[in-house]
């Protein structure tokens, strides 16, 4: 090597012994004793999540990935029935409502903290009332309390929450308890980042370390009330490359990792050690219908076609849509036709199914009467045009850059639509533009959407509010339709402070039953759950619903919790990586020393050639 | 493929008339006077780079409160506060003032996503990215200048071909892809090759400590850095290739030959020192770069640098990330270039004098 070579290796050599003991600082400062315990022997499974921890505050983090740690590691007044997915006892062994239904008692059962001190209702208090009055942690959780008007606790077991109006979701309410001894003195929570390991809680599992945008440390938590998880650790490891992931599935970097598409899920099969989990999902996806969208005070925003006003134009669009096709061409038959509306199968209790005079089913010709009929007249080039004869019907379709499924979508839907005389132009938009487009400033016909439901459906239906809709200066709302139905919100109104669950669960029926006949939006499919695990390494694991249900994306902590593990041969994680470490070592000596011996005999060679 | 390297100016407005030709004299103070000059210039780009910041990253469409809580039910009530705790609600000039306020205290605003100072998320992500590009960047101009020489001296040889062909079919192949391919092959295992390398980040969960450690995260950094240097080691290749031939053709080359220097001699002592000045600056420049971490491949290895922050920031889209990140880079790229025409004009007598 040149002598100039020499200097720049040895500036490399300096520059990396600089900055990888900087680099091991920072994991340092986070990571004070994790490296010294033994490791034989220990269950430890390992989840792959494409997603980065944005917070580990729970008053701060939005994220699915933030709030479903948060799920393993605090407890709630209640938890979703593993079975029926309905709210049953967590931190809340009992519950009752006061005769005007404003006045909820809950039974503080009695636990322990993970530092041992005793779980109260005080903590709860201090929880809900911190969210009420201090402006930075409603970020989370802010609309969960709103409807509060106090929340006390008249001795340590008992949890007194007035409400403003009665309030039907109050058992789904998604607030962790925290302790207070822990986050009475913490000062500015806005800027706290819950980093004291291990972090001090209630659930099954503890934190005890995490690394920003690489992974997070859980461990079992030996004085969880309903008895510690059957695994030692439960590690989160952060992939920024889905494909990465499932590279790491494969390899057996990782024993589970959830929510995959559809490529990614087939691409796991044949594996003999890797189990397919195909499960029906918890997202809707569906056409949003420009039917004239306007702001909050009525004034209409955008740029829609006038023909989707008419619902039957929007019915006839309906029936010209071919949902099992979709389901079979689109999403490589991953997913369910969609005959229902927004709240997807899965969930039994809350789904409408759509079933007699209701039923739209894929009849083109049906289509083209209901156009007939309402005076939509086809032209020579097959095009209709509006009963005025003003404007054709060519229409929009808004869809997301660089997503195949969507690009496949709108050719099956083009065709579909010409066959009803509806001529449809794909217009591809960044998501930024998309999400301002279609949510607040109205410049769509028809646009492509989604929408991932809870067990209790309320936020998806409260999306398609009036008071949704983009605020008079134009700013979003929230809106997933720019719906605004009176039929609607007095049904939503009703189920709000309806207590009876039976009859809750019928008005939230209606009100699907109400966007399935009138179409502000279309549902098309409903998306399959798909997830990937390692039967060498998981032992058991017990989804949410338990017979066909969800493991990583789903609510609660059960499956996590059911977790068993096979033991790892001794040395775990650890001893794969050193003998990975070995080889690697191995073949950069082997590479450099070829490389040494190929420039000598080349120097050698060149120099007796010279002189 | 030619890559021309942003040679300075002959004539340098400052230093031209106060040196003259052959100035020896003025030496010292001209060096000074032209290193102010670019100084100056270069905190100006600084600035101006803060002004368009700002101005370009609110091009970028949508509301930021609606796309960052995307999937997120919220209420009307929740979208005003989020709005008013990221400032969105002050009219523009404002929000500029309070901007070029805050970045004059080097307070590079919070992280709408991560909730902390964008300042520490930076800082944070400066060690892997040092890590991961810094031995890169060192590897891939030691083997570019190395091969580009070797090519140079010999040229037309099988040698010359075989390097040049290569290094620009890699130059060619995209990041993402290759690193992909890399990590399928090496990380994952193909068939009967092993896959010796994680799949993921910098380190694991129970790295080892102390020396152990260091083997660790090299481990966890053959592949990125792998990557890294495949596809950008050709622009030192082709441009040490380029200017050494332009120096073997020289008549001092021819001299020292006729000297009856060794051949090894010729081209270490007499063209090398020459033709390497383009690269210095070639260097340099990329030297700024290297912080700015290398976005494609920290986020096929999942490497926790400055690429993956900026690359999740504009998925937020997250502002302040975004426009703190965009700013320390550009920032680093201007004083590298600076120190680069200052280098240069140390380094070859021939700026000065001309």
């Amino acid at each position: 090597m040149t002598r100039v070579g020499a200097r720049l290796a040895a500036l490399g050599l300096t520059l990396l012994l600089v900055a990888l003991p900087a680099a091991q600082a920072q994991a340092g400062q986070q990571v004070p004793q994790a490296v010294q315990e033994p490791q034989q022997g220990k269950k430890i499974v390992r989840l792959g999540v494409t997603q980065a921890v944005d917070s580990m505050n729970p008053f701060l983090a939005v994220r699915l990935v933030s709030s479903s740690i948060h799920r393993w590691m605090y407890g709630y007044l209640t938890v979703p029935d593993s079975k029926t997915l309905q709210p049953s006892p967590d931190l809340a062994e009992s519950w009752e409502t006061s005769d005007d239904n404003l006045t909820w008692t809950f039974k503080i059962r009695d636990a322990k903290w993970s530092d041992g001190k005793p779980v109260t209702a005080q903590d709860a208090v201090w929880t809900f009332n911190t969210i009420m009055t201090v402006d930075a942690a409603k970020q989370a959780n802010g609309p969960a309390v709103e409807n509060f008007e106090s929340v006390t606790a008249p001795d340590d077991r008992t949890l007194v929450i007035k409400t403003k109006k009665p309030q039907a979701s109050m058992l789904e309410n998604p607030i962790p308890i925290m302790p207070k001894h822990v986050w009475e003195g913490v000062g500015d929570i806005g800027a706290f980042e819950n980093d004291r390991y291990p972090v001090v809680s209630s659930g099954p599992y503890v934190v005890v370390e995490h690394k920003k945008d690489a992974y997070v440390k859980l461990k079992a938590n030996p004085t969880y009330w309903r008895g510690a998880p059957k695994i030692d650790e439960l590690h989160v490891l952060f992939y920024q490359n889905p494909e990465a992931a499932n590279a790491g599935l494969k390899k057996g970097d990782i024993d589970l990792i959830g929510r995959l598409n559809a490529p990614q899920f087939e691409a796991l099969a044949g594996d003999p050690n890797i189990v397919q989990w195909n499960t029906p999902g918890r997202r809707s996806a569906y056409l949003q219908l420009n039917h004239g969208a306007q702001t909050i005070d009525n004034k209409p925003v955008g740029d829609g076609h006038p023909a989707l006003k008419d619902p039957k134009v929007r019915q006839a669009i309906h029936y010209a849509i071919d949902k099992q096709a979709l389901v079979e061409q689109v999403q490589n038959g991953l997913a369910v036709p969609a005959d229902g509306s927004i709240v997807p199968p899965m969930y039994q209790e809350f789904f409408w199914k759509a079933e007699g005079d209701d039923l739209v089913t894929h009849d083109a010709a049906k289509a083209n009467q209901i156009l007939d009929d309402a005076g939509y007249k086809k032209g020579a080039d097959g095009i209709r045009t509006m009963p005025d004869g003003e404007r054709k019907l060519e229409m929009r379709f808004s869809i997301h850059t660089d997503t195949p499924v969507e690009d496949k979508l709108a050719q099956f839907l083009t065709g579909w639509f010409k066959d009803i005389g509806i001529a449809l132009s794909t217009k591809k938009l960044d998501s930024n533009k998309f999400t301002e487009e279609t949510g607040f400033t109205g410049l769509f016909d028809i646009a492509i959407s989604g929408w991932s439901v809870n067990p209790d459906p309320e936020e998806v239906l409260a999306t398609h509010l009036c008071s949704r809709r983009p605020t008079a200066s134009g700013e979003g709302g929230g809106t997933e339709s720019f719906y605004c139905d009176p039929e609607y919100e007095k049904l939503y109104q009703q189920q709000l402070s309806e207590l009876d669950r039976a009859k809750r669960v019928d008005l939230i029926k209606q009100m699907q039953r109400r966007l399935y006949t009138d179409a502000p939006v279309i549902a098309l499919y409903y998306p399959n759950n798909l997830e990937g695990y390692r039967k060498d390494r998981i032992a058991a694991i017990t989804p949410i619903p338990e017979d066909k249900g969800i493991l990583y994306g789903g609510s609660g902590y059960w499956p996590v919790y059911s977790l068993q593990a096979a033991a790892l041969p001794a040395g775990p994680a650890d001893g794969g990586s050193g003998t990975g470490l070995i080889v690697g070592a191995v073949v950069i000596v082997v590479a450099l020393g070829a490389g040494g011996f190929l420039l000598a005999r080349r120097r050698r060679s060149v120099a007796d050639e010279r002189e | 493929m030619t890559v021309i390297p942003d040679t300075p100016p002959a004539a340098e407005p400052a230093a031209g008339p106060a040196a003259g030709p052959g100035g020896e004299r003025g030496t010292g103070r001209t060096v000074a006077r032209y290193a102010l000059a670019k100084i100056g210039g270069a905190a100006l780009s600084i600035g101006m780079v803060v002004v368009a910041t700002f101005f370009l990253f609110r091009l970028i469409p949508g509301d930021p409160a609606i796309a960052y809580t995307r999937d997120v039910p919220l209420s009307p009530e929740q979208l005003d506060l989020l709005r008013r705790q990221m400032g969105l609600d002050k009219p523009l000039l404002q929000q500029f003032l309070d901007f070029v306020w805050r970045t004059l205290r080097l307070d590079l605003g919070t992280s709408y996503e991560y909730k902390r100072p964008v300042t520490e998320l930076i800082a944070e992500r400066t060690g892997p990215t040092l890590v991961l590009v810094g031995t890169g960047l060192v590897i891939a101009v030691s083997l570019g200048l190395w091969q580009g020489t070797r090519a140079a001296w010999r040229h037309g040889s099988r040698f010359d071909r075989f390097s040049t062909g290569l290094s620009l079919v890699l130059w060619s192949v995209p990041t993402f892809w290759l690193g992909l391919l890399l990590l399928m092959v090496f990380a994952a295992g193909v068939g009967p090759i092993p896959g010796i390398f994680p799949t993921r980040g910098m380190e694991d969960i129970d790295a080892p400590g102390g020396p152990m450690y260091l083997l660790h995260v090299a481990h966890h950094l053959v592949l990125p850095c792998l990557t890294l240097v495949a596809v950008v080691y050709a622009q030192y290749l082709l441009v040490m290739r380029s200017s050494l031939l332009d120096e073997i053709g020289q008549d001092y080359v021819t001299t020292a030959r006729a000297k009856g220097l060794r051949d090894d001699q010729v081209r270490r002592r007499h063209a090398v020192p020459n033709a390497l000045l383009p690269t210095v600056t070639l260097v340099f420049i990329h030297i700024g770069f290297v912080v700015g971490g290398a976005v494609s491949v920290e986020t096929v290895y999942s490497w926790p640098g400055l690429g993956l922050l900026f690359y999740e920031a504009i998925q937020g889209p997250d502002f302040a990330v975004m426009q703190g990140t965009f700013m320390v880079v550009c920032t680093a790229v201007i004083v590298m270039n600076t120190l680069a025409d200052v280098a240069y004009h140390v380094l070859d007598p021939r700026v000065r004098s001309a």
